[in-house]
């Protein structure tokens, strides 16, 4: 029998403040914005009138994924004012999530409840400021509350599984899919990183080869959290625009 | 600190576990012994001091808002507005030279038909000239056969005219000869000259048997 130590759930998870209330996460989370910012600056710098090439193509390929893949699939036309917030929803989350595989960094932003609290509770009080400016206070939650072709006997059991849903679930969902994922994903990371360095640093000899199957799964893992930081991105953006949506035009 | 145990049988991993330790010295058996109940009272304390891994901390909230609402208004108010200027009006002149390429190649269009229906045209009326040159020249030949026919034909008759009057009078000559020929013959063989008129009958009636 061999025993390895398994760093604290708090030490792969918390840092400590590298200046004064100022750590990793902070960190990230300036990063995120000063590289989303440097991106649009470059990008700005190009000339538009020619065809766009390296930093300012990445840029437009932004602005026309969320424009086309995320407000025209979920909003429509109407939503397309919308650009701006959910760009930059996108790119905040991709940003925060993929230091997680970026040697040195290794810590997604997202995998600490804050962010993704922040974040979920600004979208609550966003798509619901907007249903109430556009429907109006009664209206909007009896569009979200009472929604119609339910017959009225079924409202007793309706209309509480959607105020649970819409008000409180909500929110709460959006969050914890994001952190639970992000966190998910970094645990696993720090588990088979850590399995494959004590195999590979076993006494016993015989257990050195066994430690490529744990190697191999933290190089699929780490491949596969690259696919999760975008993804995550995504969906998080585009339950953002359906809420909004839903909320400005509950018809649809 | 929460230590991994792996259970191992003939070289093969067959169990890992993790188990709350404090975070001071914990053994194994300590472990092993916290995972069945039977925590040490250091232990249990460890874990209560212990902060919620998933609690989210006020400054890294501060810092995710205050960076997030940061890059939302450069975006929102500087940089997109500008970036989808540019975008909008580099399309506007993409659509604008398209546009312009279909104008030119719709009047190239109408410019090849309309020399196309003119070299229609040019073809058919050469076609015309030829046909009348043809027929022209199709009467003129013609004309020029029929004078050429005529005057061959013409010609045929006066020979053969000719012919028949030198075979007339070549036959009246051998006639005369033959009838000469045939009363001296006679005349010797006879003794005396037969008539004249005889021996012409006879040299008629002979060569017009051997004639026909």
């Amino acid at each position: 029998m061999i025993a390895l130590e398994f760093p604290e759930i708090n030490s792969i998870l918390r840092w400590k403040d590298l200046f004064p209330t100022f750590n990793k996460i902070a960190l990230i989370a300036v990063l995120a914005a000063v590289i989303s910012i440097a991106i649009f600056m470059l990008a700005l710098r190009q000339d538009h009138r020619e065809a766009p090439k390296g930093i300012r193509n990445l840029a437009e390929v932004i602005v026309e994924f969320i424009e086309d893949g995320v407000v025209m699939q979920t909003m429509g036309k109407e939503g397309l004012p919308w650009t701006p917030f959910l760009m930059t929803m996108f790119l905040f989350i991709y940003l925060c999530n993929v230091p997680g595989i970026i040697p040195f960094f290794q810590m997604p932003a997202t995998a600490r409840m804050a962010v993704p609290l922040f974040l979920a509770l600004m979208v609550w009080v966003i798509y619901n400021v907007v249903g109430i400016k556009h429907q109006g206070v009664l209206g909007y939650f009896k569009s979200t509350l009472f929604p119609p072709g339910v017959p009225k006997a079924l409202y007793i059991l309706v209309t509480p599984i959607e105020f649970i849903s819409a008000i409180i679930v909500r929110p709460f969902s959006l969050a914890v899919r994001l952190f639970a994922n992000m966190m998910a994903g970094h645990i696993l990371l720090v588990t088979f990183a850590l399995l494959s360095e004590a195999l590979f640093q076993a006494k016993d000899k015989i257990l050195i080869p066994v430690g490529i199957l744990p190697f191999f799964m933290l190089i699929f893992l780490t491949s596969f959290e690259v696919l999760v930081a975008f993804l995550q991105a995504y969906i998080f953006a585009m339950l953002t625009a359906v809420y909004i949506g839903g909320a400005a035009h509950p018809e649809h | 600190m929460p230590t991994v145990i792996v259970t191992q049988s003939s070289g093969h991993i067959v169990q890992v576990r993790l188990v709350a330790g404090d975070t001071t010295e914990t053994t194994v058996a300590e472990a092993l012994a916290a995972t069945s109940g039977e925590a040490s009272p250091t232990a249990e304390t460890a874990v209560k001091a212990a902060p919620n891994p998933i609690a989210p901390e006020t400054k890294e909230i501060a810092w995710a808002a205050g960076s997030f609402i940061v890059l939302l208004v450069v975006l929102r108010y500087f940089l997109f507005p500008k970036l989808k200027k540019g975008m909008d009006e580099r399309y506007a002149s993409v659509r604008s030279d398209s546009e312009g390429a279909d104008r030119v190649r719709a009047e190239a269009n109408a410019d090849v038909a309309e020399y196309e229906k003119a070299l229609a045209a040019v073809r058919a009326e050469a076609a015309g000239r030829v046909d009348a040159a043809r027929q022209t020249v199709d009467n003129e030949r013609n004309t020029q056969l029929a004078q050429v026919n005529g005057r061959i034909a013409a010609a045929r008759a006066d020979a053969d005219q000719k012919n028949a009057a030198a075979r007339e009078a070549a036959q009246s000559d051998v006639a005369s000869a033959v009838a000469t020929v045939a009363s001296r013959v006679a005349e010797i063989a006879l003794g005396k000259a037969p008539e004249a008129s005889v021996v012409s009958a006879a040299v008629a009636s002979a060569m017009e048997g051997s004639r026909s």
